[in-house]
């Protein structure tokens, strides 16, 4: 046996309560006292375990401390699934623990210890219903129930699948109830109490099945706890305290005629918690010695007042072993590993200790088979789960499967490993809500956050809801604000430099046009210019603290720190509360005539910290100036009538109305049925178009008259180089791309030059006069007044859509044309003004509608969930364009919360594949990729089998080659096996479908050796 | 537990002159929807020796508050001057950020705030006066002292429940042979004063 006390598990100090080891014991979690709280840490296992892990830094210890119990915690338990953690407390809750899947590392505000917590347990539940201290919590096998107890004699059973509803409350105790115990086999519920008993209780009806009173009268109610314990094989029931001719014991009761007629007999004070080993040994068969049939044993650990802990195996008439002088004070509770050879016990003292046991000292644990059967010979029934559905998810049939579940679970472990760097990087990404980065938000916070006066005159903030609750399928949460990502909490330490040096603040708020091009070296950038910022703080700080010349001051002020500030009566909302404060009655009056000015200096200065910001990338800056440059061009290279959309970008973009306004001049005259708007000729105007090198295209209709005939000239200049090119007829629009500039004009001509000012073509004649011309690549699209479209291929001199009427989309209602674009694949798009985009695929020769802004199923497709993190940010292509940033999928998703799920399903299915065929018909390879990922996602998380399958058989396409086969290898330029190969491992994440996943796994593996 | 939790508070403008207004940023987050505001107060402490000289710079409601993660920027003006004694102007105070909820404060978050001379001279040979115009206001910013209070987040409260004072009803059911088993502050219980005999 070896005994090691991790030191660096303690609770500063405090008396740690419990202790329980997770069932996959990569981890344990201690309850108990806090600074001025309860505390729930969990810590990490391996470096108890191992040496060289606790020396390794790189390895972090503590996983996460939940400060949320206002009173000291007496009970920690992992559920026996390990999804969940109960904890119960003297603040006579309990509260259910969930780890949250996206969020990084962050601390607590303002706790002492800067250590950041590495994994995220969020409380997804709170339990209310005693009326005092929950002394302990247990869950029952298969973790159907969650059990808790109180000093308010009361025993509390939770439905566990559906907290926090109350199954049954379970009355007949006369004392303070401080241990639970379910039986293994699943029939009873055991309590001890300080009333001198014990009871069981049937879960079948869930009245008490006996009461055992003999072995406890002698007893005082002495102890802090009484975790008793049921053996694994269900036989024996082994209290906490019991006394037997006045000295303390552990009494043991046998579940045939509740008999107690043994018990464990040594400990010189009360015995406080028991703990059996949760496997069943047998003697190890040592070499030589002929192998006799012994019969299997438990093992269990008794500990006690006495601050010793015994281990007992029911095979020996003595104890295995008896530890003295392990701890300072009492011991709380005992919790072993579930392999059951490693045990960690908690005292009132503070301290952990861990004891690890070889096979040599306690047996042969008996496989579950060995367990089962055991089960099966006493109570006829096996404790495995027999429930098909669930044993197919525990069941892994292939090894390719177990290694990916395996390294789907060191991922956790080795992310952990790297907290430290990983904290560093986490600011870095990218917290964008509604297309705005944190950094952004926090820059204007003050001037956007909306302010309203009540109707008795007091300030009113609406709050920036900047991250919905990760709180999994306990909530629904819209899919418009982004779930809680890495880093999205700036962590405290960064924040004094953020705020106490502008620059560093202003350098932050630069990253907000995060192109993925922000690299690594920026980071460093940033970090190094964030440093002068910390050591500035902690000089100032220093210099603080040397310079309070007033010591005595400093404590009396530190009283004020702790005090609460007396309730003031009513402050709430009553006016006649406003008379309780002084000070802000006598300034009421002043104060907003002030408050006033100050909003006025504030809009002044903060428009001179917009400038300055802007100065200073031009010169230092500037590749990522040329990404804001994009972002901006972009948006008026694709111009959109849609108000409400420039509406929600006027301050990112300063430049824009400018071009809205000339675009509404265009098209926004309401248009007679088939007849659109064309845009009234000017003297003379000028546009920017192009996406890396700016095109400007500047024109100058009537120039000159040569000869009776007027001219117009149009000149374009791109990185410096300039053409100009002379018409005889007054330029109507002008546009271009990276590759030609088109030019239509009044007399219905449309002459195309190459991007040096070259003529690529003959002026072609149009029907009627242009309403509206576009340009991607070699592509270009005319949409005439008479609501015909055309798109021609430039470079191959072909045309891709042939004077293709508008009457499908645009007869049988009002609506008109509000926008049109080419997508760089010369897809052309045309949205109306009834919200409703359509899309034109040439080889189908149809219209497609791919966005409809009314819609019910995009504002009721919840599929948050399938989001990733990195796939957060939302796609980037013509399909969002056309959507708008503002899609409002899932804004209704939370109202639908009471719509039963396979509704909200099947709309969010549908919403899915829309976007997913329209990204296909839109030819957006990236936007086909990220809709497809989410969709998988959907699919495996609800189950959809056979939409999977054909998934997956499409992207497959046949094994072997055969020329009557139509597959086509590539979907949009994407090689299909590359996408199911980056499809199946989020496949493999739901064990259902492992066959499916080894299936394909295998085949693609197969295809790859050819 | 604490429905609302702070995340962090920025100072924002710091150091700064006095008479700037104070600025914070302050994230919470927020475990469901509340039916009511958070009331958010700046009390600036006039001076160490009495809370009479605390002024409450301002208070604002904050909501509506739907489960989630907030953030707002809490705006106040700067202390009135005339309120401050004069020996206690120049120096080492506290700035306090309350919330309340329903009228129970729950959280403090409490601020060493150094009021200095930028001017050297001025440093070395205070006026007996202060000269506001020439003092600068430095919070500490990296050093929140934090202090969280247990409140009644349920229902109209009619008294307001205090971690401090517990009670004891629950031991008053026991059976009069049975001593009470737990005293309130757990942590302090001689469970086993036996084995320090």
């Amino acid at each position: 046996m070896k005994l090691l006390k991790p030191s660096w598990v303690s609770h500063n100090g405090k008396a740690i309560f419990s202790v329980d080891i997770h069932p996959d014991g990569t981890k344990f979690a201690t309850g108990g006292q806090g600074e001025d709280s309860g505390k729930v840490v969990i810590w990490n296992m391996a470096p108890v375990l191992r040496d060289e892990d606790e020396k390794n830094e790189n390895i972090p210890k503590l996983l996460c401390q939940m400060d949320n119990h206002l009173a000291c915690v007496n009970c920690v338990r992992w559920s026996n699934n390990g999804l969940c953690l109960a904890s119960g407390g003297d603040d006579k809750l309990v509260m259910v623990w969930k780890k949250a899947a996206f969020i990084g590392p962050s601390t607590v505000f303002g706790s002492s210890s800067k250590l950041a917590n590495v994994e995220q347990w969020r409380c997804v539940t709170i339990l209310r219903s005693h009326t005092g201290d929950v002394m302990d919590v247990a869950w029952s096998p298969h973790d159907l129930w969650l059990a808790s107890c109180s000093v308010d004699n009361t025993i509390v059973i939770w439905n566990a699948r559906k907290f926090p509803e109350i199954v049954t409350t379970l009355k007949g105790h006369t004392g303070l109830v401080k241990g639970l115990t379910w039986d293994p086999v699943g029939k009873y519920i055991a309590s001890q109490a300080d009333d001198h008993s014990l009871k069981v209780w049937r879960t079948m009806d869930w009245q008490m099945d006996t009461n055992i009173t003999k072995p406890f009268n002698e007893c005082g109610g002495t102890t802090h706890v009484l975790r008793l314990s049921w053996s694994p094989d269900g036989q024996y029931l082994v209290s906490a305290h019991a006394m037997n001719n006045s000295g303390p014991t552990a009494q043991i009761i046998e579940r045939d005629g509740w008999k107690t007629n043994m018990d464990f007999v040594g400990h010189r004070k009360a015995v406080t918690v028991v703990k059996f080993n949760p496997k069943i040994f047998k003697k190890k068969q040592r070499n030589g010695s002929a192998p006799k049939p012994s019969c299997p044993y438990c093992c269990c650990a008794v500990g006690s007042k006495d601050r010793s802990l015994s281990v007992w195996l029911t095979s020996l008439k003595r104890p295995l072993v008896v530890i003295h002088d392990l701890f300072d004070k009492s011991i709380m509770d005992i919790t072993w590993t579930l392999n059951g050879l490693g045990m960690l016990v908690c005292s009132m003292d503070g301290t952990v200790a861990f004891l690890d046991f070889s096979q040599d000292e306690l047996g042969d644990p008996l496989n579950e088979e060995e367990k089962n059967a055991i089960h099966q010979n006493i109570y006829g029934k096996s404790l495995a789960v027999t429930m098909d559905t669930q044993l197919s998810s525990t069941i892994i049939e292939n090894p390719e499967m177990l290694k990916y579940q395996q390294e789907r679970r060191a991922a956790p472990t080795s992310s952990g490993a790297q907290g430290a760097s990983l904290e560093n990087q986490t600011p870095k990404l990218t917290n964008v809500v509604n297309g705005e980065s944190l950094e952004d938000i926090r820059k204007n916070l003050l001037k956007k956050q909306v302010e309203t006066r009540t109707a008795d005159g007091r300030r009113r903030i609406t709050p920036l809801c900047i991250a919905q609750l990760d709180t999994g399928d306990f909530s629904p949460a819209l899919f418009n604000s982004v779930p809680i990502l890495p880093g999205s909490s700036v962590a405290p330490q960064l924040t004094p430099q953020l705020s106490s040096d502008s620059n560093t603040a202003n350098s932050l708020c630069l990253k907000a046009n995060q192109e993925p091009a922000a690299s690594p070296t920026k980071t460093t950038d940033d970090k190094d210019s964030g440093t002068p910022a910390v050591n500035s703080a902690s000089l100032k700080s220093n210099l603080l603290l040397t310079t309070a010349s007033k010591i005595e001051p400093m404590k009396a002020l530190d009283s004020r720190f702790t005090e609460r500030s007396k309730p003031t009566p009513g402050v709430t909302s009553s006016p006649a509360a406003a008379a309780a404060m002084p000070v802000s009655t006598v300034d009421r009056v002043k104060d907003t005539s002030v408050l006033k000015d100050w909003k006025m200096k504030e809009e002044t200065s903060s428009d001179s910290e917009d400038k300055v910001q802007k100065v200073p990338p031009l010169v230092k800056r500037k590749p990522e100036m040329e990404g804001a440059e994009v972002v901006e061009k972009r948006k008026k290279g694709r111009p959109r009538k849609d108000a409400k959309l420039m509406m929600a970008v006027p301050q990112a973009f300063p430049q824009t109305p400018v071009s809205v306004e000339k675009e509404t001049v265009r098209v926004s005259a309401p248009a007679v049925t088939l007849k659109l708007p064309t845009p009234a000729v000017q003297k003379s105007f000028s546009s920017q178009v192009g996406t890396d090198s700016v095109l400007y295209l500047e024109v100058e209709n009537e120039v000159s008259v040569v000869a009776g005939a007027r001219l117009s000239q149009l000149k374009c200049s791109r990185d410096g180089r300039e053409w100009d090119a002379v018409l005889p007829s007054r330029i109507a629009v002008v546009t271009g791309s990276s590759d030609v500039v088109a030019v239509a004009c009044e007399d219905r001509t449309l002459s195309i030059y190459s991007s040096c000012g070259r003529r690529l073509l003959p002026s072609i004649m149009l029907p009627t006069p242009i309403s509206a011309l576009h340009c991607s690549g070699f592509f270009v699209m005319a949409l005439t007044a008479s609501a015909t479209l055309s798109v021609w291929n430039v470079q191959k001199l072909t045309a891709v859509v042939k004077n293709e009427s508008l009457n499908s989309i645009l007869l049988g209602s009002d609506a008109t044309v509000s926008s049109s674009m080419l997508t760089d694949q010369g897809v052309p798009v045309v949205g109306l003004s009834n919200g409703k985009s359509f899309c034109f695929s040439s080889s189908m020769e149809t219209w497609n509608l791919i966005a409809d802004k009314q819609d019910a199923l995009v504002q009721c497709a919840d599929f948050r969930n399938c989001v990733s993190a990195q796939d957060a940010l939302g796609s980037v292509g013509p399909l969002a364009t056309t959507q708008g940033r503002s899609l409002s999928a899932g804004r209704l998703a939370s109202r639908l919360s009471s719509t039963p799920h396979h509704l909200q399903q099947g709309m969010t299915l549908a919403f899915l594949e829309q976007q997913l065929s329209s990204a296909l018909v839109l030819r957006s390879s990236s936007e086909y990729r990220h809709w497809l990922l989410i969709y998988t996602r959907f699919i495996v998380n609800e189950g959809y089998e056979h939409r999977l399958r054909e998934l997956c058989k499409d992207l497959l396409g046949p094994v072997h080659k055969s020329s009557t086969s139509s597959w086509e290898p590539t979907v949009l330029g994407l090689r299909k096996r590359d996408v199911l190969a980056e499809v199946l491992p989020v496949i493999g994440q739901n064990l259902r479908f492992q066959r499916l996943f080894t299936e394909y796994q295998d085949q693609l593996e197969l295809l790859r050796l050819k | 537990m604490a429905k609302v939790q702070v995340l962090n508070v920025a100072v924002l403008d710091n150091p700064s002159p006095f008479g700037n207004p104070f600025q914070f940023e302050i994230t919470f987050e927020c475990m469901e929807d509340l039916p009511e505001d958070l009331e958010w107060k700046i009390i600036y402490v006039g001076s160490a020796e009495s809370e009479e000289y605390d002024q409450t710079l301002d208070s604002v409601l904050v909501g509506p508050v739907p489960a989630g993660r907030h953030m707002f920027v809490f705006q106040a003006d700067a202390p009135n001057t005339g309120l401050i004694p004069e020996s206690d102007a120049v120096g080492v105070t506290v700035v306090l950020i309350t919330c309340t909820y329903r009228g129970q404060e729950f959280i403090r978050i409490g601020y060493y705030v150094n009021n200095e001379y930028t001017d050297a001279e001025l440093r070395e040979n205070p006026p007996l006066k202060p000269d506001y115009g020439q003092l600068q206001r430095n919070i500490l910013a990296s050093n929140p002292r934090v202090t969280r209070f247990h409140i009644n987040w349920e229902g109209c409260s009619e008294k307001m429940e205090d971690s401090e004072n517990v009670d004891p009803a629950p031991n008053a059911m026991l059976p009069p042979s049975c001593p009470p088993g737990k005293a309130p502050p757990l942590g302090l219980m001689p469970d086993n004063s036996m084995d320090c005999l």
